[in-house]
């Protein structure tokens, strides 16, 4: 007999696997995730069909009961520590051995609690994630041959972006024009800077930042869906890709012309 | 008699390691992890130099350098007890085509359409044989999961 409603465990799936999901996982994790959780908790029926944009699932207990959600997942950021500690959590309930669950709580409300905790968990200090975009920016700028001058910029460049990062993605902005507003940031500053020192390159300045941006996150997310047969969420996520790329180019493009037309 | 194993590559592989462990803490990647990721860009930049260098071929080298990062992050991901696709998500990075990407547009906003289209086509090669290198790797790891589990 499971310890715990069919409803309950259909819950606690569900928002372990809306966390991956709108953390950047693969599909075929939040299917893992899911169904390690189901049968962590005694029901061994599981289906679930996971797009980019939605989880379907499906849970029953044998006999009689059949409980079938959907939950629909809006935003997506990265969030490759939320995946990691989820990963552990949901295994160490699946293996059975919560060395850390303390004795007076169920593994339900352990779980439901850990889940909490990852869910509200606070990323860095926005400080910090804005410096390592700048270490980014600038040690890529070094990577395509920038001297000591242009990896100074291009840090002070990538902190901006990251820290306006921040700010754009709180509009309510599709991921199309976030990367081409970002872009064009990029684009601004490193012109701008380009009038106070003459000497500098540009190229190698706005590459940096530019790598912050590229959808490597999509790109491996794609081919490792398509490859595990997930062929809807794998080729919904290389248009993604494509979008943001096409974003990032028009964004700057767009921005260099005008800059070329309007100051010259 | 130039070799690829010089001060310059290993210069190339710290600014990767530097670079990929600011991008991983930016993804909220946390405790020592963000080292293992650091590494693997590392890795990743200094083994397509290398293969650069003997195999004087672009493709071929990101080829073989995504597939070495790739098994890298395959086998150090199940050491540590994390998911793959978060280390293969950092470590592709430096070789993600950016800079042909900007060249590229340079040269389409400059109206050169025949560097442009020849630059644009180069992003595309290089993008495809990057996920080609994954799709190898994880379609590899698949089989051998599955035969383990076999037997």
């Amino acid at each position: 007999m499971p310890e715990i409603s069919l409803k309950r465990c259909s819950r606690l799936a569900l928002k372990a696997g809306s966390i991956i999901l709108e953390s950047g996982g693969a599909t075929n994790r939040v299917e893992l995730v899911m169904y390690k959780v189901c049968v962590g908790f005694g029901f061994d029926e599981v289906e679930s069909f996971v797009t980019p944009t939605g989880i379907f699932l499906s849970i029953g207990d044998g006999d009689n009961e059949l409980s079938t959600s959907i939950r629909r997942v809006e935003q997506r950021r990265i969030d490759l520590g939320k995946i990691t500690e989820l990963t552990r959590v949901v295994n160490c309930l699946y293996e059975d051995n919560c060395a850390a669950c303390p004795p007076h709580m169920s593994r339900y409300e352990y779980f439901h609690q850990e889940l909490q905790r990852i869910d509200t968990q606070k990323p860095y200090p926005t400080f910090v994630t804005n410096l390592c975009g700048a270490m980014t920016s600038g040690f890529f700028c070094l990577l395509f041959g920038g001297t000591a001058l242009e990896f100074a910029l291009a840090m002070v460049v990538g902190f901006l972006v990251s820290a306006s990062l921040k700010y754009i993605s709180l509009l309510p902005v599709n991921n199309f024009l976030l990367n081409a507003i970002a872009a064009s940031i990029i684009v601004i500053l490193s012109k701008s800077m380009q009038m106070g020192f003459e000497s500098i390159n540009l190229d190698t300045i706005i590459i940096g930042g530019i790598m912050i941006l590229v959808p490597g996150l999509s790109i491996t997310n794609a081919i490792r869906d398509t490859m595990s047969g997930d062929l809807v969420a794998g080729t919904a996520r290389g248009v993604e890709a494509l979008i943001i790329t096409v974003g990032i180019v028009a964004g700057s493009g767009a921005m260099l012309k005008l800059w070329e037309i309007l100051i010259g | 008699m130039n070799t690829p194993w010089d001060i310059n590559t290993f210069w190339q592989f710290c600014f990767a390691f530097l670079a990929i462990l600011g991008f991983s803490m930016r993804s909220n990647l946390r405790g020592w992890r963000v080292l293992l990721t650091g590494l693997g860009g590392g890795i990743c930049r200094a083994s397509y130099l290398i293969l650069l260098h003997y195999t004087d071929s672009v493709l071929l080298s990101v080829f073989l350098a995504i597939i070495l990062v790739c098994i890298y992050s395959e086998v150090v991901a199940r050491l540590v007890k994390t998911p793959v696709s978060v280390f293969v998500i950092c470590v592709i990075i430096p070789l993600v085509p950016g800079r042909t990407m900007y060249h590229a547009m340079r040269a389409y906003i400059g109206s050169e359409t025949a560097l442009a289209s020849s630059l644009i086509f180069e992003t595309l090669m290089i993008a495809g044989t990057i996920s080609i290198a994954i799709a190898v790797v994880a379609s590899g790891t698949n089989l051998v999961m599955r035969l383990k589990h076999r037997f």
